[in-house]
């Protein structure tokens, strides 16, 4: 990625401009472009219609990319009482696509905490919900918060023999679970 | 126009840069708070950008300060990066 160095370069630049600029004397030195005196009314106006050109192209990107970054939110039921990690794999084929209800995606993970869907991953915001089911009914589980059960969310790509799979993953448990579990593949790595 | 193209252009490129550092946090990245700081520094070297215009020895000191400003940023950054490629 380009940007980090290009912001590095001209910060470079910047500061030694506005260095020299700052401490050098103007005494009997003649203006030239590279330390101009104030800016003549030609190019006042032209930074003044820059700048309006500038403002309405980023308020509009702003507000098609505000329009464009949200998706519809999910509603994940998982099985009452299950711990540990949650994968969700998108876009495999011969699975059935995910059930929608209202403007909500229903995914019900199953027993084993594994599901596969035909369904493409949902890019941008939204907020999605988290229950435990049961045969007795759905309760809410708490994503953030001092109570809360939902960590480690991850979405990822990987390659296999039928292609790139993307897949969801995110553990369901309390910290200290959480924080075992992930003690527990340090140590398994380091045998 | 000089200065105000340098200044413009480096205060908006920094800007984005550590814009972007910041809104790893929807993922979980812990927020430094110089990278606050940093972005203070790009609205100030914007700001002395359209000073230069009328005051151009005036935009030139505050200029010089933002940058400093974000160096405090970029400097360790920059010594934790090379030291992480060294290793």
């Amino acid at each position: 990625m380009i940007v980090p160095y290009l912001a590095i370069a001209l910060l470079l630049v910047a500061t030694g401009y506005s260095a020299i600029v700052s401490f050098r004397s103007t005494e009997g030195k003649a203006r030239s472009w590279t330390f101009p005196d104030r800016a003549g009314r030609p190019a006042r106006i032209l930074v003044g219609v820059f700048t309006l050109i500038f403002l309405t192209g980023a308020g509009l990107w702003l507000l098609t990319s505000i329009r464009t970054s949200t998706r519809p939110s999910s509603r994940l039921l998982i099985p009452d009482g299950y711990t540990g990690w949650v994968r969700i794999g998108f876009e495999v084929k011969g699975t059935s696509s995910l059930p929608m209800e209202g403007n909500e995606y229903i995914v019900k993970i199953p027993v084993e905490g594994k599901l596969q869907t035909s369904s493409p991953e949902q890019y941008g915001w939204a907020r999605d919900k988290y229950y435990y089911y049961s045969a007795e009914g759905v309760h809410p589980l708490d994503d953030s918060g001092p109570a809360q059960l939902i960590w480690g969310k991850i979405n990822g790509e990987e390659s296999g023999a039928t292609g790139e799979r993307k897949y969801e993953e995110f553990f369901v448990g309390t910290e200290q679970q959480f924080k075992d579990q992930g003690n527990e593949e340090h140590k398994a790595r380091d045998r | 126009m000089l200065p105000f193209c340098l200044y413009f252009v480096a205060g908006l490129i920094t800007a984005f840069h550590v814009y972007t550092l910041v809104a790893l946090a929807a993922y979980g990245v812990p927020i430094n708070p110089l990278e606050f700081l940093s972005l203070l520094g790009s609205l100030s070297l914007v700001t002395a950008a359209y000073i230069s215009l009328f005051k151009p020895y005036a935009a030139a000191r505050i200029a010089l300060v933002a940058c400093l400003v974000m160096w405090s940023f970029y400097a360790p950054a920059i010594v934790r990066s090379l030291h992480a490629f060294a290793k």
